[in-house]
């Protein structure tokens, strides 16, 4: 790419060379100067210049300029409110306008102590008012959604919220409705705005018009602290900031990682903390005294761990979530590896460490001009910012590929291979992603299950055995007491111990139950889908003792030595899987590693590859040449895939049942985010429909040996032809391969 | 009778009819056209100074040259043309385009070889039902005969929307979205319709074109003022009595147009004011009756010409009763788009109302100035300025009886005004779904 | 879900446009006159499946221009343009004569459904002043004394 051209810009009579084209917003800011703005966001495309709040005098011009729509040219000259007393009417008299309908219910507004209207009200607004009449007085508020409130009455009319609905998630569920003075923003005949990225809206609203229905009236600003973390409900891992008031999360905002999430999270990311105080959270140990469980005392839990650890004598299986940090990873890998040679583990998934060798950041699909999209599962509900990164990269003119077509791939200038689905033997991602000379992303279905991988890995050494008949199985988090697989699993083991947090899934399956934490309760580090090392930082105090805290007790009555501390243990995970990076480097706004060069990928090796567990009916798989991989929460177990773009055989199409976004321990807890979940739908490749006979929007059959379902059909430019895609929870009994009746 | 250019020759034949208007030579200027290079025919508009008949006065050929030829860009290029004539006081693109369609559609055919565009959108205001049923049919004509060739003319109908006559309004409304003005630049030429360059003038812009080919800029330039070559569809309303539209020099006096072609003030009352080109321009008091309406006397006047629309006040009409009628027209006719207009035409509105229900004090008064100050350039497009520049004018030239109603607690009209109680249709909102509560 | 004309309809129109979208205010006036004269939601429902948008979004398009109904009309429709030519000579004389006559404001639809009566901004027929539109038709000009026989017409038409 060409040097872009740098111009002189002066403001308020400084002087500062900036690349022409630049935003005078950040021209300004360039030059240490201010330039209010209500309206003005770039991250929703191009200016509006709608709220007139950053009128600046420019050299040359007659009127006033919306600041906000001009860009840096050589030899401009601007002055702003700072020093242009007509540029500081100019934006007295918008906020003069701008307050001659608001309600000015400050006391009462969510937003009061952190709302942008509120602040430049108080550097550039009038003292007074001389509106004297009746305000106009709207319904308020309104349910946008279970989710979202909206008052119309405090509505400054930005048009923040209808543009990210329009134009960054592109569902165009928010509008603006009826025109001048009575303009609205509203949605289609006040249904719920559903989408995966709704809340973002809250956040980008600069005055208090849409407020989150879980945070309404539950915390002042300054009453509150903020934690800066990472979400652990995706492989993505955004950044988020967890607001939280004395000591429980309160609301979760997003904190803008430009490489990682472009300061965007999802509904799930941004509303399911509501799961920590969920009615059947673990608080104490549980032990089962059938045929109910009864609580213990931590001594007592911890005997009792200790007493089934050894009554395995190292017959023990280790089923990990990927919701694990790094390090308690490292914990439970290192206290069962080495202190009892257990070195079986169940994984949630494999991972592929080779990917590093083609890694770049997420924000690089933003650039490419092809964007290759295999596998079956939709972007959006397994890894859901991916999915923004994508419809950006087509706003900003890339073609969406998905089928392989290697040809125009390779002829890309830039292309960008995205694995949408599982890791297993038959996609080597790596391989195809470096044949075709462009990065490549796998989205994985678990927050961590790479750094989860690493942590055990970097454990021990040994290699696993299977143990025959599991004596113990150990299940560390609520999803992978979630998975069918492990379920079943631990139908045969002769005894089970369960790191939960919720009762549902541990009971009645585990003899002990040890509370579980939560990514928010936790300090640690995870590597998300690139490759890239984060910080989680606690923001709850979990309601029983972290998982590291008893782990390290329970070590030493094995003769472990075992820190509690993140940053300890994280240190002996590093010298051997990260390079030996100190933990204080893994900073707040953490950095992509550039790609190994192929061949130097670091990771798990061959050698030191974990275990791996046969099936539940003891059919160990072969170990050696695979990568680990036994899918987590996938009904129908692990198995060759189709490849996408190959065609099918015989009668029928695949069925490719997924996991939704809107689902899973957490999401199930939090009542408002229950309207989110899949709608009763199929879908299909618009070949198939038309082959079919099936209508998008009718109602179809969908049915294999015996039994049916009835879901509404909806064509789906991502599936390859040969497939029908439906949300787990609506594929009832279905088995691979469905017919679909019209 | 000075020579017409634009609805030439519709008094004395149905120019609707193609065989009629080829009779009168039409489409003679568009083969003339065609046969020259664009680049010359740019140079033609150019040299007869043609300006822009919408509201701005913008000179056409410049425009023109502000489209980058087709070599030089890399999509298609545009012209839309703008029939969306919702400036209150303006009827005169309605005229045009029923009585000499074939004229207008051949102007924009010409405009179309101009930059070499394949597609003509002509976005005809929605109430306009009998005019698109006529320039339809004229344009199915012209296909049939094969007068079109490449370019293909589409007549897109509008569907109630002042704002959308604003140029970067309809281009967004004709990509089928709300019709909000967009930022600018880029301008239109540059960057326009699908964000491509597009040429937007106004009907009787286009309708002068192809006078200009015919008779070349050199003759055409002997029409109208020295400043403003041509002539120009004035529309007369209000209180004359003779109204109507009447193409004329530019140039010509208001007294002469009110007096000689409108027959003077209707049943012999005194004049009070002027509003020379739409409701949206300040106005005029009847010592300016000899300003000549062409764009920079009237501007040096202290108005715009605008779309050539003189409305006539007589003296039985309240200049605060007026001030509030145009102002709901504004605040209704706001796009909602950006604050000091949305807000500020609202707040008029209520000050303005006050001050003609006689609850007005002289703070409410001072204030209606100020809010029109405050509004005055800082809207996104001119519809602020539009606003305010019709209220505002008739504060400052109309003092005394703003004052009075202030001074005696009521209009001093006491009842009789000639616009008494006039109602609008934002008065009916009440009635509406979205309905404004009261407080 | 709309009836398979209506939807060749809206495509044949898309495609009269560079890009499809510009014809949804073609749409929104074709469902219209399907829907007895106003956009009920399933009509805007219609036109969002035909356009291929969000039927929000038809509606964020819909309410914007005045000549779209999002509530029902009757039959006929009777307007008055009261704006400032009209106005100055004697637009709301003609007003007072349709609401004694139609016996409704303006803004209401009488309770047979006949007439639905309202105010219109400028029609662009300021010379012919007063102007009355009915149904799409210009009446230059009508006068108080002409709205008996007018409503005659439109109640027996
Ligand atoms: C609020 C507003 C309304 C306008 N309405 C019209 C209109 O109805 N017809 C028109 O030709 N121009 C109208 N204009 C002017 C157009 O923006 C544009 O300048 C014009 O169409 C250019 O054509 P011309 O150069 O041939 O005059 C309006 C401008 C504004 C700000
Ligand atoms: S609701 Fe908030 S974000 Fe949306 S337009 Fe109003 S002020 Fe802007
Ligand atoms: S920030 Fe520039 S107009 Fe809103």
């Amino acid at each position: 790419m060409s040097q872009p051209e740098l111009v002189k810009v002066t403001i308020d009579g400084v002087e500062v060379q900036v690349p022409k084209g630049l935003g005078l917003v950040e021209t300004a800011a360039a030059a240490g100067i201010e330039i209010p703005v209500f309206c003005y966001e770039p991250r929703l495309g191009s200016p509006i210049g709608a709220c007139r709040m950053c009128l600046v005098e420019v050299e040359g011009m007659g009127k006033l300029q919306a600041g906000c729509t001009m860009t840096a040219t050589d030899g401009l000259v601007v002055r702003t409110a700072a020093v242009s007393e007509r540029a500081a009417d100019g934006q007295e008299a918008t906020l003069e306008f701008i307050l001659v309908n608001h309600p000015l219910d400050c006391p009462v507004c969510d937003k009061g102590g952190e709302c942008p209207l509120q602040d430049l009200t108080f550097r550039w607004g009038p003292g007074n008012t001389r509106m004297r009449f009746p305000k106009r007085t709207l319904d308020k508020p309104i349910p946008v959604s279970p989710l979202i409130a909206l008052d119309r009455e405090r509505c400054i009319l930005c048009y923040r919220c209808t543009r990210f609905s329009e134009g960054v998630a592109e569902d165009g569920q928010l509008i603006a409705k009826n025109r001048g003075a009575l303009s609205v923003i509203a949605t289609f005949e006040d249904e719920p705005y559903r989408g995966k990225f709704s809340g973002n809206v809250i956040e980008l609203c600069p005055v208090g018009a849409l407020t989150s229905t879980t945070y309404r009236f539950d915390a002042r600003p300054w009453e509150i602290q903020n934690v800066p973390s990472v979400c652990g409900m995706c492989p993505v891992g955004c950044n988020i900031t967890a607001t939280t008031r004395e000591g429980r999360v309160k609301r979760i905002l997003s904190r803008n990682h430009p490489e990682v999430d472009g300061g965007w999270l999802c509904d799930k990311g941004r509303f399911a903390y509501g799961h920590l105080g969920a009615q059947d959270r673990i608080v104490d140990p549980l032990q089962r005294d059938r045929p109910r469980y009864r609580e213990l005392g931590w001594d007592e839990a911890l005997d009792e761990a200790e007493r089934m650890l050894r009554a395995a004598g190292g017959r023990i299986v280790t089923a990990l979530s990927g919701s694990e940090t790094v390090e308690m990873a490292y914990a439970l890998g290192k206290l069962l590896r080495q202190g009892l040679g257990a070195h079986s583990a169940v994984l949630p998934e494999g991972v592929s460490h080779s990917l590093d060798s083609v890694r770049a950041p997420l924000s690089s699909i933003a650039e490419a001009d092809i964007v290759l999209i295999l596998g079956d599962e939709p972007v959006a509900e397994r890894a859901p910012i991916v999915d923004l990164w994508v419809k950006l990269a087509r706003r900003n003119g890339a073609e969406i590929l998905y089928s392989l077509d290697e040809e125009r791939a390779r002829a890309a200038e830039r292309a960008v291979l995205i694995w949408s689905g599982d890791c297993d033997e038959d996609t080597d991602v790596t391989a195809l992603a470096q044949s075709l000379g462009c990065p490549g992303f796998h989205l994985p279905r678990t927050a961590n299950g790479r750094g989860v991988a690493d942590a055990w890995a970097a454990a021990a050494d040994a290699e696993a055995e299977n143990p025959e008949p599991i004596g113990l199985l150990v299940v560390s988090g609520d999803e992978a007491l979630a998975d069918p697989y492990v379920r079943a699993m631990a139908e045969q083991a002769e005894s089970v111990l369960a790191i939960a947090m919720f009762r549902r899934l541990a009971t009645p399956l585990a003899d002990l139950v040890l509370p579980g934490t939560s990514y928010l309760e936790r300090d640690g580090t995870y590597v998300n889908l690139e490759g890239r090392l984060q910080r989680l930082r606690r923001a709850a105090i979990p309601p029983a003792p972290d998982e590291l805290a008893w782990l390290a007790r329970l070590a030493e009555r094995f003769g472990v030595e075992l820190s509690p501390y993140p940053s300890q243990l994280f240190e002996e995970v590093s010298a051997i899987a990260y390079g030996g990076r100190p933990y204080g480097e893994v900073g707040e706004e953490a950095e992509l590693p550039s790609p190994v060069p192929a061949g130097q990928v670091q990771g798990p090796g061959p050698q030191n590859r974990p275990g791996e567990t046969g099936g539940p009916d003891g059919d160990a798989r072969d170990e050696g040449e695979q990568p680990p991989s036994v899918p987590a929460g996938q009904v129908q177990g692990p198995g060759p895939r189709t490849r996408p773009g190959e065609t099918v055989e015989g009668d029928g199409l695949r069925l490719v049942m997924y996991r939704p976004l809107f689902s899973g321990p957490a999401v199930e807890r939090v009542p408002e985010l229950q309207f989110q979940r899949p709608e009763p739908v199929v879908e299909l490749s618009a070949a198939d429909a038309e082959r079919l006979g099936v209508r998008a929007g009718s109602e179809v059959t969908v049915r294999s040996n015996g039994t049916s379902v009835q879901l509404r059909a909806r064509l789906a430019e991502d599936l390859t032809p040969g497939a029908a895609r439906i949300a787990q929870e609506h594929a009832g009994g279905l088995e691979q391969r469905v017919e679909i009746v019209p | 009778m000075a020579e017409l250019t634009v609805l030439k020759g519709a008094d004395e034949r149905d120019l609707t009819r193609l065989d009629e208007y080829r009779a009168v030579g039409g489409y003679d200027a568009l083969e003339r056209a065609r046969g020259m290079t664009p680049q010359a025919v740019i140079d033609e508009i150019n040299e007869a100074e043609l300006r822009g008949r919408g509201g701005a006065g913008f000179p056409m050929g410049r425009k023109l040259s502000l489209v980058p030829p087709a070599e030089r860009r890399a999509g298609p290029a545009y012209v839309v043309a703008n029939a969306d004539e919702s400036e209150p006081g303006a009827f005169k693109d309605r005229e045009i385009m029923r009585l000499v369609p074939h004229r207008f559609i051949e102007g924009c055919l010409i405009a179309a070889h101009a930059i070499q565009a394949k597609n003509v959108f002509i976005y005809i205001r929605g109430e306009y039902l009998a005019e698109y049923l006529v320039l339809e049919a004229a344009v199915e004509e012209a296909r049939l005969a094969e007068i079109l060739g490449d370019v293909d003319v589409f007549v897109h109908r509008g569907a109630g929307a002042y704002i959308c006559g604003e140029e970067s309004a309809m281009l967004e409304s004709l990509e089928g979205e709300r019709g909000q003005p967009r930022p600018r630049p880029p301008f239109p030429p540059v960057a326009g319709l699908y964000m491509q360059p597009t040429l937007v003038n106004n009907v009787q812009t286009i309708a002068s074109v192809p006078a200009i080919i015919e008779m070349g800029p050199e003759r055409y330039k002997e029409l109208g003022a020295e400043s403003a070559p041509g002539t120009v569809v004035y529309s007369l309303s209000g209180n004359v009595d003779r109204p109507g539209n009447f193409e004329l020099p530019l140039g010509t006096t208001l007294r002469e147009l009110i007096f000689e072609h409108g027959h003077g003030v209707a049943d012999g009352r005194a004049l009070k004011a002027i509003i020379p080109g739409g409701s949206s321009v300040p106005v005029f008091t009847p010592d300016q009756l000899d300003v000549p309406l062409d764009f920079d006397a009237v501007q040096a006047a202290g108005s715009y010409l605008g779309s050539a629309a003189i409305i006539v006040v007589d003296d039985r009409a309240c200049m605060v009763q007026l001030a509030l009628r145009a102002e709901k027209f504004y605040m209704h006719e706001s796009c909602g788009k950006c604050t000091p207009c949305r807000e500020g035409t609202r707040w008029l509105v209520q000050l303005l109302q006050k001050i003609e229900d006689g609850d007005g004090t002289q703070a409410d008064l001072d204030l209606v100035e100020t809010v029109c100050d405050r509004i005055e350039g800082k809207s996104l497009c001119a519809l602020g300025d539009f606003a305010v520049w019709c209220v505002g004018s008739y504060v400052r030239k109309f003092r005394d009886e703003f004052q009075r109603h202030v001074d005696e607690g009521g209009c001093p009209f006491g009842g009789t005004s000639s616009i008494e109680g006039v109602l609008a249709p934002s008065d009916q909102h009440a009635h509406t779904a979205m309905a404004e509560v009261p407080a | 879900m709309a009836a398979p004309d209506f939807v060749a309809e809206v495509h044949r129109l898309r495609a009269r446009y560079p890009q499809g979208r510009s014809a949804i205010m073609g749409a929104l006036r074709l469902a219209q006159e399907r829907h007895n004269g106003w956009l009920p939601p399933e009509a805007l429902q219609e036109v969002a499946d035909a356009m291929e948008v969000t039927p929000a979004q038809a509606a964020a398009v819909a309410s914007f221009y005045d000549m779209f109904n999002l509530q029902p009309v009757g039959r006929h429709i009777v307007e008055v343009c009261t704006n400032l030519s009209c106005a100055l000579v004697g637009a709301q004389q003609v007003v007072d004569a349709l609401e004694a006559e139609l016996g409704i404001p303006p803004g209401e639809t009488s309770d047979d459904d006949e007439v639905t009566f309202r105010l219109i901004e400028c029609a662009g027929g300021c010379g012919y002043a007063p102007v009355v539109v009915v149904d799409g038709r210009y009446r230059e000009p009508t006068k108080p004394e002409d709205v008996p026989a007018l409503v005659e017409e439109i109640r027996g038409g």
